[in-house]
């Protein structure tokens, strides 16, 4: 067994915030006593990452991702735990660590604003002691694939967003890290480009094997590259596993679809009725009684039901349900998200 | 070796980013010159009231102070302090500590490249500065030679002192105030007013008590020839003494202030 690439255990990170009440009274008093509150922004995660897996890193703002992305990147100290990437300890941010990974941020540049990303590439080339001739193959690899040749001789402020961000993704890249860590690398990028750089990721992991770690607020992004996923809310983790089991787990229901012949019908009676448009109807059934709603809306319907299909919810639903704390039970009641490890 | 190709290659890409930027490093370096030129004019008015000299300074010995002091202001300004702030607020730092190099390495090259684009123009400011008040120097060979070390410390001191000062933005947001008491005392305790041989005797003492003076009035006293030779070892001696103090005290807030950093915005 090959050891993982990234071991992660009950890593913390708290951050300190200054607090203040409005008002004129609060604004004086803080002028003498400030008021401190701790604010756990990664409350004791574990996961490990095997090497040339691409893991998807979900949650919504403020979860915890970027945090944990920073502290394995070296950027943050964390408050406790322990995390290894490639057997080193990130934070302690050696030459030898640094060498090996990329943090990609979707926002952020890391070129000289003023000239051609190419003089960039030549400083980074030389940070990274990258040697002439895997200098060039890289460069050439990655101007094919992001088909850069038209951008790199332009300053970097001329370029519009989704160029800038193909460049970043070649500058972060061009000493061959194992290690890439992917921070809303699609962010305000069109539909093309997100597309685009979806493509250029599946190929960077399949052509250089390099572990994936990448955080997206699109689920296109997620469900095109990672079979993967970690899900985190408020610093916790609340599933690591299969993409394709995140719905079966975290969704205990189904959603049935009905086309009738003949016209509207009402169908509540074999479950919640959420779409019901020209015969085309959608009903959520929990999951344990999918099977046998669905033989009994064969055996009710007869000759009227044209077509049924059986589906899990779509994703984003099933992710935006586990992201508002809460999880359906097939009957639209509520309960408390519990726990679930990998 | 794989150091100095680094230096190579951000020179390059420095060079390339300070030509589009030429008016603007020209006006800088213009701002630097206007003020000990004022102060040279306003001594020179001083001295010619007094029958020509202030406290044993002619106005040929102003003008050399004040040329040198140029010269050396020019030599060993450091300007990190400010962007490191907004490097920080704005998440800058981060990609920057992403990679094998340390944050101070593009400062040092960003630093010298000012220099080196506008040595020239400066110099020729100089010249005319000479030639107009009749500058009078007493420069020895040695003073030359000393002064080359004297103003490399000079220019490290400066430039890791404002670094010092630079790593109080990992705990504190805004820390304009401390620039502008590093500025104020430099303006003070280094030399920028007067020759310290020219101000009160407790001046003197606090001045050569504090760093400040070993950024600026040391190579300046070394260049125009007014120290002995064991005086002007004495004082290489303090500046190395300074700089070491400072390079340490840099290092440990540098460490502890990364594990302050929240890189917030990156």
């Amino acid at each position: 067994m090959t050891a993982p690439v990234v071991s992660v255990r009950d890593l913390k990170k708290i951050y300190r915030v200054h607090e203040r009440e409005t008002g004129l009274g609060a604004t004086f008093r803080s002028l003498v006593k400030r008021r401190y509150k701790d604010v756990p922004a990664v409350a004791g995660i574990d996961f490990g990452i095997e090497p040339g897996e691409v893991v998807g890193f979900l949650g919504p703002n403020g979860a915890g991702k970027t945090t944990t992305l920073k502290m394995l990147s070296g950027l943050l100290f964390p408050t406790g735990g322990e995390a290894q990437v490639l057997g080193h300890v990130p934070w302690r941010r050696e030459d030898r660590f640094l060498r090996r990974m990329t943090l990609l941020m979707g926002n952020r540049t890391q070129l000289v604003w003023d000239i051609p990303a190419a003089d960039s590439f030549l400083v980074l080339k030389e940070i990274y002691a990258i040697g002439d001739a895997q200098y060039k193959g890289t460069l050439d690899e990655l101007t094919e694939l992001l088909e850069l040749a038209p951008l790199l001789h332009k300053p970097v402020r001329q370029l519009s967003l989704g160029e800038r961000m193909k460049v970043e993704f070649a500058a972060g890249l061009l000493h061959r890290p194992e290690v890439v860590f992917l921070d809303e690398p699609t962010l305000g990028l069109d539909v093309s480009m997100q597309a685009r750089i979806r493509t250029f990721i599946r190929e960077l992991n399949r052509r250089s094997g390099a572990t994936i770690l990448l955080t997206s607020h699109y689920m296109d992004d997620i469900v095109a590259l990672c079979r993967r996923v970690i899900v985190i809310h408020h610093g916790r983790i609340l599933y690591d596993g299969a993409l394709a089991d995140l719905a079966e787990r975290m969704a205990p229901y189904k959603l049935v679809g009905a086309t009738l012949r003949g016209g509207a019908r009402d169908l509540s009676a074999y479950g919640q009725v959420v779409s019901d448009v020209g015969g085309q109807v959608k009903i959520r059934v929990p999951r344990a009684q999918a099977a046998e709603t669905t033989a009994r809306l064969v055996r009710d319907l007869g000759e009227s039901l044209a077509d049924l299909s059986l589906e899990d919810p779509p994703i984003e639903e099933v992710i935006d349900r586990v992201f508002s704390g809460e999880q359906l039970d097939g009957t639209g009641g509520q309960r408390e998200l519990a726990g679930v490890a990998r | 070796m794989k150091l100095l190709a680094t230096y190579r290659a951000l020179l390059v890409a420095q060079l390339q980013q300070a030509a589009q930027y030429r008016i603007q490093a020209l006006l800088w370096m213009l701002f630097a010159i206007i003020r000990p030129v004022i102060f040279l004019a306003a001594w020179a008015a001083v001295a010619s009231t007094q029958g020509g000299s202030v406290g044993g300074f002619s106005v040929g010995d102003f003008t050399t102070y004040f040329v040198c002091l140029t010269l050396v202001t020019h030599l060993t300004m450091a300007w990190n302090s400010h962007e490191f702030e907004f490097e920080i607020r704005q998440g800058r730092l981060s990609p920057k500590l992403l990679r094998p190099l340390h944050p101070l390495h593009y400062s040092i090259v960003d630093n010298a490249v000012f220099k080196l684009t506008t040595i020239l123009p400066l110099s020729a400011v100089l010249v005319g500065v000479v030639l107009t008040f009749g500058a009078r120097f007493d420069t020895q060979p040695f003073h030359v030679l000393l002064f080359v070390p004297s103003v490399f410390l000079a220019a490290e001191l400066a430039f890791m002192f404002t670094w010092l000062i630079a790593t109080l933005a990992f705990w504190v947001t805004r820390m304009r105030t401390a620039n502008t008491l590093f500025m104020r005392a430099s303006f003070i305790f280094a030399g920028q007013i007067a020759p310290i041989s020219l101000v009160p005797d407790w001046l003197q003492a606090i001045s050569y008590a504090l760093p400040f003076w070993y950024m600026l009035g040391a190579p300046t006293e070394i260049l125009r020839g007014s120290t002995t030779l064991t005086s002007s070892l004495l004082i290489i001696g303090a500046q190395a003494v300074w700089l070491g103090l400072t390079y340490v005290a840099f290092t440990f807030a540098w460490r502890s202030g990364l594990r302050q950093y929240s890189a917030v915005g990156a």
